[in-house]
């Protein structure tokens, strides 16, 4: 009986939906996922927010710093500069002593709490920049990186005047330079940083999705073997209808619950700035979404059709086991390039990984996102997707259609060959 | 009259094991048609490629007359040997899937679920999961999928096993129902007393090959009374080792024997009484059991 029935197809497809989504562990994790998300996102960033601490009225004591040097206007250059930096907040105090009593003064107020730290600048630091900074915070990076910053900042300055340069010359010469980086073809003002985080969470909510839910193909088609419902299913409807309905179901399920993550990501970033900020660019991003949407159905089709033939190969999950992890290294290959493509994504390397069928899904549309490579790479890596899931459909549907009616010992290759030329 | 079903030396081997070995039959309409023969002997495999589940190696099936279509498909019910349904699924959904796939709208699957449910006393279990049914109920269940679709040919595998006597019965009647309203039936079962009763026709097979085959009153009627059944006290040794008896079955004070062809049952009476103490000597028709093995004995 040749030709396939849509009707039963979509029978299939709906039962296989249906089944699916009305499960406790599908409304958890479609629902807690994003619950994660924003914490994950959003804490950082309620953390970091100044706005975040006045709402919870909590503002934290200025930290207490000390600058130990007998030359006062270097540590004044050092004090007010630090005090210049983004979201700066602190008491700084010029110790104008560098005896040794007064260094074990600063250790016994620094050990009392009464101040946070201490930069001894010792006689002779302008020609030796080699600067003591004393305190408990050893692991607050910013801190020491606006400290470093701004003494960077005074002794260039000091040097500048001790040449004769006027105090407003040596000001306009050390200004800052601000580097934006703006997306080709984007408007300026969208932050990029934020932008590539989500196109990052993008690429990452294909990675897992591709991988859990076609592992889900695999399981459900070893359930109705499993069941032995597969025999009373052939009389009515054919393998390849079987097979077709359950990828469409179960990948329809996947869309759902990636649908319901961007309505959550929409409606978030509507309401509340902390999630506009985190989701970046996802909503002025609509023709990146299709593009996601295009590459994970191609990428679902290819991956769940060698899922399902795998399933029917064997007779419980423990014997697939070991296939998984073959069927899944392409993928889990391109989950280890996703930030080397997104550094150097015009690279030979990353056009060929981005192209290769296996690959494509993840690593093309993360290409897409970052870069905006040539039409032709696009349309060559879909062309090369459309006719692996080709092959994929045409191979493992017949080792499925053969499979799906065997129980006993498990297969071995050349056995899945002979099903292979059999079906 | 057109068979419902037709197999023309049909032949299917799985990994070098032949399980039907150029097989012929045909099935006429309105009969209850009985596949049978011993476990292993290629029943389930003549079925699967009957209904289209798998394809012959070589021959020709022939459904309603031609090559399995999808029509053809929606005219058949099928019971497996192993049973399934989704256990997660409630027993309308189930019912209801099945049903869709054997060509049913929605609204007529769902008229269907009630009136066969009510019939056979599972209603209440409607919403239920099947994981939560006993595997009597499950059966039920099975069966009413099978029959959902008011097919014209209805193909069992082992339909009896696993049944109570009472549900053995209902089942028996609804059958017999369903072939007084011109179906087709077919049964495959190693359980020969159970359906001997039913069959209008019969396939023994025996290694995937057919041994006997035809309508079962004339292949009884074709044994004659050459089957004896005695109840007797005594030392039964004699019973083997008379030279009128072809084929024995002794229980130890139970026998049922086939006589060589041209043996009188009257002279193994008379010698069995001055033997042994004879309760009952019982000269009668075959049991498809003893057809079977008398014919695969003498093969």
């Amino acid at each position: 009986m040749r030709g396939l029935s849509l009707r039963n197809i979509w029978i299939v497809a709906k039962r296989e939906y249906l089944e699916r989504v009305r499960t406790r562990s599908f409304l958890a994790s479609t629902f807690a996922t994003p619950v994660l998300m924003s914490v994950l996102l959003l804490l950082p960033a309620l953390i970091a927010s100044s706005a975040a601490r006045d709402l919870a009225n909590q503002q934290p004591p200025p930290l207490r710093l000390v600058f130990a040097s007998d030359n006062p206007g270097l540590a004044e250059l050092a004090r007010s500069q630090l005090l210049r930096e983004d979201g700066a907040h602190y008491v700084v105090s010029i110790d104008p002593s560098l005896s040794n009593a007064e260094h074990d003064d600063l250790a016994s107020r620094l050990d009392a709490a009464k101040i946070d730290g201490y930069v001894w600048l010792e006689d002779g630091a302008l020609a030796n920049p080699k600067i003591v900074f004393t305190t408990h915070r050893a692991g607050d990076a910013i801190l020491h990186q606006r400290l470093s910053s701004a003494l960077t900042y005074a002794f260039s300055a000091e040097r500048l005047l001790q040449r004769g340069i006027s105090v407003n010359d040596t000001a306009s010469m050390l200004q800052r330079v601000d580097l934006r980086v703006v997306k080709a073809g984007h408007p300026p003002g969208v932050a990029e940083l934020r932008g590539t985080i989500a196109v990052l969470l993008l690429v990452f909510v294909m990675f897992f999705s591709l991988l859990s839910y076609g592992v889900m193909v695999m399981r459900s088609v070893l359930e109705e073997k499993a069941s032995r419902i597969t025999e009373v299913l052939l009389c009515s409807t054919t393998a390849g209808e079987l097979m077709s309905g359950k990828i469409i179901g179960t990948g329809s399920v996947a869309m759902t619950q990636i649908a319901v993550w961007f309505s959550i990501a929409a409606i978030g970033a509507a309401r509340s700035p902390y999630v506009r900020a985190a989701v970046g660019e996802l909503e002025a991003g609509v023709p990146l979404l299709i593009y996601f949407a295009i590459f994970y159905v191609l990428g679902f089709l290819l991956y769940s059709s060698i899922f399902a033939g795998v399933g029917a190969a064997f007779n419980s999950v423990d014997e697939a086991q070991q296939w998984n992890f073959v069927i899944l290294l392409p993928l889990v290959a391109a989950s280890g390039l996703i930030l080397p493509v997104a550094t150097s994504s015009d690279s030979m390397m990353a056009i060929a990984v981005s192209i290769f069928p296996f690959c494509a899904p993840v690593l093309m549309f993360e290409r897409i996102a970052v870069h905006n490579p040539p039409a032709w790479q696009v349309a060559l890596s879909i062309v090369a997707m459309l006719a692996t899931i080709a092959a994929s459909f045409y191979v493992c549907g017949r080792i499925y259609r053969v499979g799906i009616l065997m129980y006993g010992k498990r297969p071995s290759l050349r056995e899945l060959t002979r099903w292979y030329r059999h079906a | 009259m057109q068979p419902r079903v037709e197999l023309v030396a049909v032949r299917k081997s799985y990994q070098g094991f032949v399980a039907v070995d150029d097989l012929t039959c045909s099935i006429l309409p309105g009969q209850i048609f009985g596949l049978l023969g011993p476990n292993g002997a290629g029943k389930t495999s003549t079925i699967r490629m009957m209904i289209g589940i798998t394809a012959p190696d070589s021959g020709i099936v022939r459904i309603f007359g031609a090559p399995l279509s999808r029509i053809a498909m929606h005219r058949v019910g099928y019971l497996p040997e192993e049973r399934g349904l989704y256990r997660r699924m409630t027993v309308r959904d189930n019912l209801s899937f099945l049903g869709q796939l054997s060509g049913l709208s929605i609204s007529t699957s769902a008229e269907r679920i009630e009136g066969w449910t009510a019939r056979l006393a599972i209603d209440e279990w409607l919403e239920h999961r099947v994981e939560e049914l006993s595997k009597g109920m499950q059966q039920k269940i099975q069966f009413i999928a099978a029959l959902l679709h008011d097919p014209d040919l209805i193909v069992m595998d082992e339909p009896f096993a696993g049944l109570d006597p009472m549900n053995s019965m209902q089942l028996k009647d609804i059958l017999l129902e369903l072939k007084t309203a011109g179906k087709t039936i077919v049964f495959s079962t190693h359980r020969m007393d159970q359906v001997e009763k039913l069959c209008d026709s019969i396939c023994l097979v025996d290694r995937g090959k057919s041994v006997l085959q035809g309508n079962l009153k004339e292949i009884k009627a074709g044994y004659g009374s050459r089957f004896v059944q005695i109840d007797y006290d005594g030392d039964g040794r004699f019973l083997a080792e008379s030279a009128l008896i072809d084929s024995l079955n002794d229980y130890g004070n139970h026998a049922e024997l086939s006589l060589k062809p041209g043996a009188d049952s009257q002279e193994l009476l008379r010698s069995a009484m001055s033997a042994l103490n004879v309760r009952r000597f019982q000269v009668m028709e075959p049991s498809l059991e003893q057809i079977f093995i008398d014919h695969v004995t003498r093969k």
